[in-house]
């Protein structure tokens, strides 16, 4: 299945380089997605803990502590890193 | 604060406002008797301000400390060259009086402490969260549930933009989202045509939530790419354990959770 990858917030500039799709074997959950997308990302490079991860609008948790979600084909994966600012 | 039916005055001033779509006179009183709490009024909270002020919210109260700088000058549109070197709070008051005579403005020129938080959410129907450090987000986030009235949550990085809108007790609040403490920032990049696009939508949902009009995006969040082109809306979801807003809230010490988990983390 493909999913369709949106990562966002604080320094998004990095994530440029990964694919805004990834493919995934049937039935893969969001801990198959993280971990896939943990691969492609460059170096020493890891998503933050505070991430929050969303699933086609649906609140999953962060990346450190989410909900144990299935996946279906043409999902969005939203991986946003948290943004202050003022 | 004046009582009663809209003044002529008034109704010329709003007449664009009140109608089929936007607000009825009933909604501009509301509006007129409200009281919205934002902490800072810079890029996302300036903008937010003046769009209330102008839309005749009746008084706002704002926290905003230091002097100006030429820097700021990118995204924070209430001060003007004219006022470099000079304190913020005082010419950012002025400003704001200055678009709407109805509208009553008080300034705190320093960031509101717990106790001070939960004072000036104690007297606003609405806070508004535009603060560049999450612990004073998380510290408005606190006030507003101990107060039981609504948060918004605007904040911006670069190009792209966040808003949360948050009823205590109902929906998610900002620490059900953030359970972990996000790494501090102290220069961040950022943009002042996407600070004024969230503070605009923070001032939007404040006037739908504070006159009654409309839908407001209670319980979920509004990510903008403004680099990508790209939006999203997240559905957010409470967390019944939350330290701040569940069952068993922790007291309002500031200490709700840990800081960000690992070591170097490029993307923090």
């Amino acid at each position: 299945m493909q999913l369709r990858l949106f990562i966002s917030g604080r320094n998004y500039n990095l994530a440029e380089g990964i694919p805004d799709r990834l493919t995934l074997p049937e039935g893969a959950t969001l801990d198959d997605a993280l971990k896939a997308l943990a691969a492609l990302l460059p170096g020493e490079t890891r998503l933050p803990a505070s991430c929050l991860v969303a699933v086609s609008g649906r609140h999953c948790g962060t990346v450190a502590s989410h909900l144990p979600e299935k996946l279906r084909d043409g999902d969005e994966l939203v991986i946003l890193a948290p943004v202050a600012g003022g | 604060m004046a009582r009663g039916a809209l003044s002529a005055e008034e109704r010329a001033r709003y007449q664009r406002q009140i109608g089929p779509g936007v607000l009825t006179e009933e909604g501009q009183l509301r509006l007129r008797r409200s009281t919205v709490f934002i902490s800072r009024v810079g890029g996302m909270g300036g903008p937010a301000a003046l769009a209330l002020a102008m839309a005749g919210v009746g008084r706002i109260i704002f926290a905003h400390g230091g002097t100006l700088e030429s820097a700021d000058l990118n995204r924070q549109v209430l001060g003007s060259e004219h006022g470099l070197g000079k304190p913020r709070a005082a010419q950012f008051a002025d400003c704001l009086r200055e678009r709407n005579h109805f509208v009553t403005v008080e300034a705190l020129d320093h960031e509101p402490d717990d106790a001070e938080a939960v004072e000036l959410a104690g007297r606003a129907d609405l806070v508004i969260s535009a603060a560049p450090t999450f612990a004073e987000r998380f510290r408005l986030n606190r006030a507003a549930v101990a107060c039981g009235v609504p948060l918004i949550d605007a904040a911006q990085w670069g190009m792209t933009g966040t808003l949360i809108a948050t009823k205590p007790h109902v929906t998610a609040c900002l620490r059900c989202v953030y359970p972990q403490d996000p790494p501090f920032e102290e220069m961040f990049p950022v943009v002042g045509a996407i600070s004024a696009a969230i503070g605009s939508l923070a001032a939007l949902e404040a006037i739908k939530i504070l006159s009654g009009t409309g839908r407001p995006m209670f319980g979920s969040l509004l990510l903008i790419d403004g680099y990508r082109g790209h939006e999203s809306r997240v559905q957010l979801r409470r967390n019944p354990t939350c330290p701040c807003c569940g069952d068993s809230p922790l007291p309002l010490d500031g200490r709700e959770a840990g800081g960000e988990g690992g070591g170097t983390q490029d993307m923090n």
